[in-house]
């Protein structure tokens, strides 16, 4: 066989491969038979033999293939893809060797929390689970806890009656305004419990809402000068249901420090990015706000729903937030400001309308003001007060006035009555500044505590002042607290320690004695209590200087 | 949101917080269970021979032309369903998966699950009908090419919560 030949075999190019495979056959079976195997150039034997090898081997591989049923089709359509350009064959085939190989990989997960368990763990865990008791047994700390909670006999009031017979003056008392004694807003409450019946045997959207609560909602946006206002059935949970019906992920608050537990909690369910200011300190908030303008202009990120969340008069420290900065900081970095009025409302300012009122500030400014009845007013539930669109978008988005039942009518009717009554007599919240002004004075002079926030505010923390008393721990404070409390009991005055579940509070709070100072008491009866304390104080705590 | 992995140009997504993860299985995925759904698999053939059809019967349009705007308009609709929008659009699992696209969703972010099979075998498949049944040009095929290839990239398991060059990072 000469080159030639072989060159021949090679040039016919335009012949089907199959046809091609049968005519070398043919030509190479008739080499061997007449056994004219020789070749020209004897120089290389052993290259001759290699050629002759591959070329047998090819013939038979492509004889082998044509048998392959189906396989013609195959062919057919690589030649049809070909199209005269190799680059282009090797890059479909290296496609489809990648698609098949996808398609032969095993099935792995790239989240590590899944544990697979194989049946005999899963029986074994189940063997082995405990239920726990549906009451835990109580510590000794909170056998102590509980053995020092007063019970009264009777209903609350600025004076209650113990179970020992003793009658005290209650200042832990939240009724500010002294309504709890008030018979006009009883009977009220009698004539609508007869009228209305106890519950209100629905959520508001579902047959809920009855003409009461509309009519509580129109008075106290009059009462507050905005333009509406939802009603929520739990004043804990008003605060945790605004909130998230606004913000999401994504979302910035910017909130205070020193924000009490349903705020924390109100944020935490958000699941908006939180950045904390310094308890009250504008300018600490200021520049947040500017570090995260900054951020905006370093990233490029989408520009998302931003808001300031802080507290009237705060529950955990009794200072008062200084609203026109807040409103000025609020406008210069485009922020939306929730403000919770819960201890303010009722309490502060010439009307008792709240911060608003007490700064003068048109409320249209605060873009949510979110409050509780539970105090001040002496009913209960809570509300958010803002723009329509604001409370109208809260019936559909809030979930705890969506998911939970409507205020009980009697509840609504003597929240309206007391804000009625509040408009009436407008001297009550200017009784409550000049008592807590006056019981303030007279305990500033003692140097063992440090009686915190605001003279305006009738709220307020006793906290043991560090730089005299030689105590270092939370419990111990505590303890010591509770003593002051247990003596101030002796001597006709029932106070109570602020308390804290501190295992979920996010900023660890100061120990302290709240006290609550309200309108029921006359400007002598608040100087004598104020006196007693001193007593008190300088008597439990003389033995404890540093 | 995202993490910065030594000055490359590789920035991968954080891997889900608690808070995350809580809200992840308070629901199942909606958004990404409908991929096993009835007809879900079937729909994408019906809908590229759809686009085909409509393209072929322009008057006046080439075969060629017509497959690469199929190709085309295929890897471009799946590129922007499963791998550049984020998130889902409703409210289901507060916005747990806001920072992930269709495609990381799909099997809680498992690797060679059927869907995933399935979907990266439509495109391959696809490209290699549309090349036999043309005589591309250099440039046609080039660009039929490039679409697929960014298309298969975006689904290769290596790149899962990976943003190349901090592309559709925010």
């Amino acid at each position: 066989m000469s080159l030639k030949n072989v060159n021949y075999v090679e040039s016919g190019i335009s012949m089907t491969l199959k046809a091609r495979c049968w005519r070398l056959r043919a030509f190479m079976t008739k080499h061997h038979r007449n056994k004219e195997f020789k070749m020209d150039n004897t120089a290389y034997p052993a290259l001759n033999e290699l050629f002759v090898f591959l070329n047998t081997t090819l013939t038979n591989i492509s004889i082998f293939y044509s048998r392959i049923p189906g396989s013609g089709i195959l062919l057919k359509y690589i030649k049809n893809s070909h199209q005269n350009d190799p680059f282009r064959t090797v890059l479909e085939v290296m496609l489809l060797v990648f698609g098949i190989i996808y398609l032969y990989k095993n099935k792995y997960r790239t989240d590590n929390s899944f544990i697979e368990l194989t049946p005999k763990e899963i029986e074994d865990l189940v063997e082995e689970w405990q239920p726990d008791p549906l009451l835990p047994k109580i510590t000794e700390e909170q056998k102590r806890e509980l053995d020092k909670v007063p019970i009264i006999n009777g209903s609350t009031g600025p004076r209650v009656k113990l179970m020992n017979g003793k009658t005290v003056m209650n200042l832990g008392n939240f009724d500010f305004l002294g309504f709890s004694i008030n018979e006009h807003l009883k009977e009220k409450a009698i004539e609508t419990l007869r009228h209305y019946g106890v519950g209100s045997c629905g959520p508001p959207g579902f047959y809920g809402t009855i003409d009461v609560h509309t009519e509580f909602e129109r008075t106290l946006s009059e009462f507050l000068g905005t333009e509406g206002t939802i009603l929520y059935s739990q004043g804990f949970s008003t605060i945790g249901s605004a909130i998230p019906s606004f913000c999401k992920r994504g979302d910035i608050i910017v909130a205070d420090e020193g924000c009490n537990f349903a705020i924390q909690k109100g944020i935490q369910i958000s699941r908006s990015s939180i950045k904390w200011y310094k308890h009250n300190d504008m300018k600490d908030l200021e520049k947040i706000l500017q570090k995260i303008k900054d951020e905006d202009i370093e990233t490029g990120r989408r520009l998302t729903r931003r808001f300031i969340v802080t507290e009237g008069i705060f529950e955990n420290y009794g200072d008062i937030s200084p609203l026109p900065k807040l409103i000025e900081l609020k406008k210069k970095f485009k922020y939306r400001l929730i403000l919770d009025e819960t201890f303010s409302i009722g309490t502060l300012g010439k009307r008792g309308a709240g911060l608003t009122d007490y700064f003068d500030v048109n409320p249209q400014e605060v873009d949510m003001i979110v409050g509780s009845m539970c105090h001040a007013l002496h009913s209960s539930g809570g509300f958010c007060s803002g723009s329509f669109e604001i409370t109208d978008y809260q019936r559909i988005s809030g979930p705890a006035y969506v998911f939970s039942a409507a205020l009980p009518a009697m509840l609504a009717v003597c929240a309206t009555e007391s804000l009625l009554h509040l408009s009436r007599n407008p001297y009550l919240p200017a009784t409550i500044l000049s008592n807590t002004k006056s019981f303030k004075n007279a305990l500033s002079h003692v140097k063992y505590i440090k009686v915190e926030g605001s003279l305006d505010s009738p709220i307020f923390h006793l906290r043991l002042n560090d730089d005299v008393i030689k105590v270092d721990s939370s419990d111990e404070k505590d303890k010591l607290l509770q003593e002051i409390v247990d003596e101030a009991m002796n001597n006709g005055i029932l106070l109570t320690r602020a308390k804290y579940l501190r295992s979920q509070e996010i900023f660890d709070v100061e120990p302290s004695i709240r006290i609550c100072i309200t309108a029921s008491f006359t400007k002598k009866e608040i100087e004598k209590a104020a006196s007693t304390i001193k007593n008190v104080v300088n008597k439990v705590l003389k033995n404890k200087i540093r | 949101m995202v993490q910065h992995r030594s000055r490359s140009f590789i920035l991968e997504e954080k891997s889900a917080s608690y808070d995350e993860t809580l809200d992840q299985s308070a629901l199942p995925n909606l958004n990404s269970n409908w991929v096993y759904n009835k007809g879900a698999w079937f729909i994408h053939i019906i809908i590229i021979l759809i686009v085909k059809t409509l393209f072929s019967i322009i008057p006046k349009v080439s075969s060629e032309t017509s497959w690469t705007l199929t190709n085309l308009s295929y890897m471009l609709g799946s590129f922007v369903m499963f791998h550049w929008v984020k998130g889902v659009p409703f409210d289901f699992n507060s916005g747990a998966y806001d920072n992930l696209t269709l495609w990381e969703q799909i099997d809680n972010g498992a690797q060679f699950t059927p869907a995933k099979k399935y979907l990266t075998a439509v495109p391959i498949g696809l490209f290699l009908l549309s090349t036999h049944y043309t005589h591309y040009d250099a440039f046609t095929f080039l660009v039929n090419f490039t679409f697929l290839i960014i298309v298969l990239i975006a689904k290769l398991p290596q790149l899962h919560k990976v943003r190349l060059f901090g592309i559709n990072r925010l």
